[in-house]
């Protein structure tokens, strides 16, 4: 969710509306413990109700422990590393940077490993969270995962690329490959999929969801991370044939209303056909927060009755295993007693398992109760998991992302300008990239 | 608790210590020669302005025309780069070519459509409230305006009930539905109508009142003299409003340059819509400060001869009096 909240929020700020920045700037700064037992210091980003889920997370553990939580929501993802690059205070506990600091901040001993924080209880920690996101055959960035030691607590996470139907309109099994997906005869009047790419400033990220779920099933956790970092030519077979299944979701045959439907229709009343009296489609590809749209369209719908998912169809049994979705996470940065009880607490079932019951996330412990249907099934998604590969755009550099998002509303209207808007992509990415 | 305060500051503070600065300073002033004193006033009491706009408007300017041949960081001098970057690359060659044709039919239409209402309701005996309905749209914020238009211009899949008023329209005559938004051919013609909706009316109001301003006496000698209603309005009335029609083109013009809030809401840009201004947001947006500084260099200097234009009219205007 917390994703679809930074969507939203930086479309409030593009729209000049700068009440969210106006809280950053109250944030202040809270000093360091400095070896402190009984006070730890914790930044987030979280606002609203995954504010209030946090803070009923650390409930038990000031009780318990006698330890005094200072949390200050800061939600300028800039300000750790501005304090980190003028030496002044940082906070004892806070999420982790973004990919390009991670390295540099590790090598500088800015993030204490996990590995520290939670002492004997570090295997337990691996043993009982989902293996993509500790797991990793060499270094990885995205989870920080370096030189065989880990630098960010996982606590909760998401899945996305689910396929959503309606029930009582698509009663076989769900498909195994992609190709027996398209292979579904949809009932008369009916076409395969439903897509909405219309989001304001940000159209086409739903679009780009639906790629990202192709591209590293079709080739692979190393194409797909070459491609986030600049190091995959958009004109790159992998890319372009990318492309090419993608144009398969969205073409005049198997999209609902066809192409023009699909960019005029925003994300959110996508599923909206779904549901119709003579349902329009039979599936939507989109993230465990649609729920939330069809029930605002049909009140009457319950989860797992009247509508459910299944989990996107295999393209290259190779790599089954590679799964999009996004983690948050803790990294500590003062080793501190106190910090590292914090961190050993976010670590056990008892404290993640009362973010999930304030609802819209999985933890990162395999074994925790949902009561909702959906992420019960989401969980499992998650179990299956070998690699949690994030969401390509929001990895790049922004006018990468833009220009992605934009070259696929482009393909969508006009599949035969494909090549046309990759050497494009080209053009942006030769420059996107350089730092100056 | 901290922004109160420094909004009471700034409400109260401010003023406080500019009343200071001319009381304190009349005091020392007064106590100067007679000479002295009425050299020094004027300078004296147009600093705070001059201060203010220079901190504020051209201090700004300067600092942006310097960013504009510098690198993203500001720390090197990059030439022309940003410059050809902007005449070279697609997208922004793009919102060039969309900025010409706001340019062109959005004043074209705004200032031809103000001028014929303006002078067909100078005839007829409803003119207030046909001039109340067809104001009705320039007070609305342009953003609502947009919003707004965005609903008439829905789209729904074909077959299904349209929810846009002009596809429902379509749908009425059995046609099938229209992408306006999407559609290259039909979504920069259905900005620039948005954008026109909402500013004729300020364009007629501008020139309705010049227009009662022409003495009925010159109207009434012509028609002595056997000129039609034709004829009047082409040999008398429009050359008596040619200052008027030059001032609110100016005007027009700079708006169609600057236009900004309709693509934005309405398109985004996608589908080959963005304009100068979105194309410079959109620099900003992804942290190309410097690349958005040259197009806000361009933006300026293509703004500053209609700016020129306007002032020597006003100036012409004033001497006039």
């Amino acid at each position: 969710m917390s994703e679809v909240f930074a969507r939203v929020a930086s479309r409030a700020i593009a729209a000049g509306l700068g009440a969210v920045m106006l809280v950053a700037c109250g944030g202040g700064t809270s000093g360091g413990g400095g070896g402190s037992s009984t006070d730890v210091t914790v930044w987030s980003a979280w606002g609203g109700q995954e504010l209030k889920a946090f803070q009923n997370v650390l409930k038990p553990f000031e009780e318990k422990e006698g330890i005094k939580v200072h949390l200050t929501t800061v939600r300028d993802a800039n300000q750790l590393a501005i304090n980190v690059d003028a030496g002044t205070s940082l906070p004892d506990i806070a999420p982790g940077p973004s990919v390009d600091k991670v390295k540099d901040w590790i090598d500088k001993g800015v993030m204490k490993p996990i590995e520290t924080a939670l002492g004997d209880k570090f295997n337990d920690y691996i043993a009982n969270t989902y293996p993509a996101l500790t797991t990793a055959s060499g270094d990885n960035l995205y989870i920080a995962v370096v030189g065989g030691k880990h630098y960010e607590l996982m606590v909760k996470t998401q899945v996305k690329g689910l396929i959503w139907y309606n029930k009582k309109v698509f009663t076989a099994a769900p498909p195994k490959t992609f190709d027996d997906l398209l292979a579904i005869q949809p009932p008369a009047g009916a076409k395969l999929f439903c897509a909405g790419f219309e989001s304001g400033d940000a159209s086409g990220w739903p679009a780009s969801d639906q790629i990202d779920n192709i591209i590293m099933r079709q080739s692979g956790e190393k194409v797909y991370t070459d491609w986030i970092n600049g190091k995959q030519k958009w004109t790159s077979p992998e890319i372009k044939l990318g492309y090419q299944t993608f144009l398969k979701e969205v073409s005049s045959a198997n999209v609902y209303g066809g192409p023009n439907t699909a960019l005029s229709t925003n994300f959110g009343r996508a599923g909206k056909p779904l549901f119709a009296s003579t349902p329009g489609c039979l599936f939507l590809e989109q993230a465990t927060f649609i729920t939330n749209f069809f029930k605002e369209d049909y009140p009457n719908l319950v989860a797992g009755t009247d509508f459910d998912f299944f989990a996107h169809p295999s393209l290259n049994s190779q790599y089954d295993g590679n799964v999009n979705g996004f983690y948050d996470n803790f990294a500590m940065y003062n080793d501190t007693p106190a910090a590292r009880k914090l961190m050993q607490y976010m670590a056990t079932s008892d404290a993640q398992q009362i973010w999930v019951n304030a609802g819209g996330t999985l933890g990162a412990i395999k074994s925790l109760n949902y009561t909702d249907p959906i992420f019960k099934r989401a969980a499992e998604v998650a179990g299956t998991a070998k690699n949690l590969l994030v969401t390509a755009g929001d990895f790049m550099p922004s006018d990468m992302q833009h220009a992605f998002w934009k070259s696929l509303l482009n393909v969508t209207k006009n599949p035969a300008s494909l090549d046309s808007e990759l050497a494009r992509l080209d053009q942006v990415q030769a420059a996107a990239y350089k730092t100056s | 608790m901290d922004q109160i305060i420094t909004a009471v500051i700034a409400i109260v503070g401010v003023p406080l210590v500019l009343l200071g600065y001319i009381i304190f300073g009349e005091q020392i002033i007064e106590r100067l020669p007679d000479s002295l004193q009425g050299w020094i006033r004027p300078y004296f009491w147009a600093l705070p302005a001059i201060g203010f706009a220079g901190i504020f408007m051209v201090y700004p300017l300067i600092r942006t025309v310097i960013l504009s041949f510098r690198n993203n960081a500001d720390t090197r001098w990059v030439a022309w780069d940003n410059y050809v970057y902007f005449f070279t690359f697609p997208d922004t060659l793009t919102s060039l070519r969309n900025s010409l044709l706001w340019l062109v039919f959005y004043t074209f239409f705004s200032v031809f459509l103000g001028l014929v209402i303006a002078i067909l309701l100078d005839r007829v005996r409803y003119e207030s409230l046909a001039k109340i309905a067809i104001f009705l749209p320039v007070p609305i914020s342009a953003v609502a305006a947009s919003i707004i238009w965005k609903f008439m211009f829905d789209y729904q899949a074909p077959g299904s009930p349209q929810t846009g008023t002009l596809n429902a329209l379509v749908g009425a005559f059995g046609q099938q539905p229209v992408p306006w938004l999407v559609n290259s051919a039909t979504n920069n013609p259905a900005l620039i109508f948005v954008g026109i909706w909402s500013i004729t009316g300020f364009c007629m109001v501008i020139i309705s009142a010049s227009l009662k301003a022409i003495s009925t006496e010159v109207l009434e000698a012509a028609r002595i003299d056997g000129a039609n209603e034709f004829q009047i309005v082409q040999l008398i009335v429009t050359p008596l409003l040619w200052p008027t029609i030059t001032v609110v083109g100016t005007t027009m013009i700079v708006n169609a340059l600057k236009i900004f809030d309709i693509p934005y809401v309405m398109t985004s840009g996608a589908y080959d819509t963005d304009v100068i201004a979105t194309q410079m947001f959109r620099q900003l947006a992804t942290s190309h400060n410097a690349r958005a500084a040259a197009v806000g260099v361009v933006l300026f200097l293509a703004i500053v001869p209609l700016l020129v234009v306007n002032i020597r009219r006003f100036q012409q205007q004033e001497e006039q009096r």
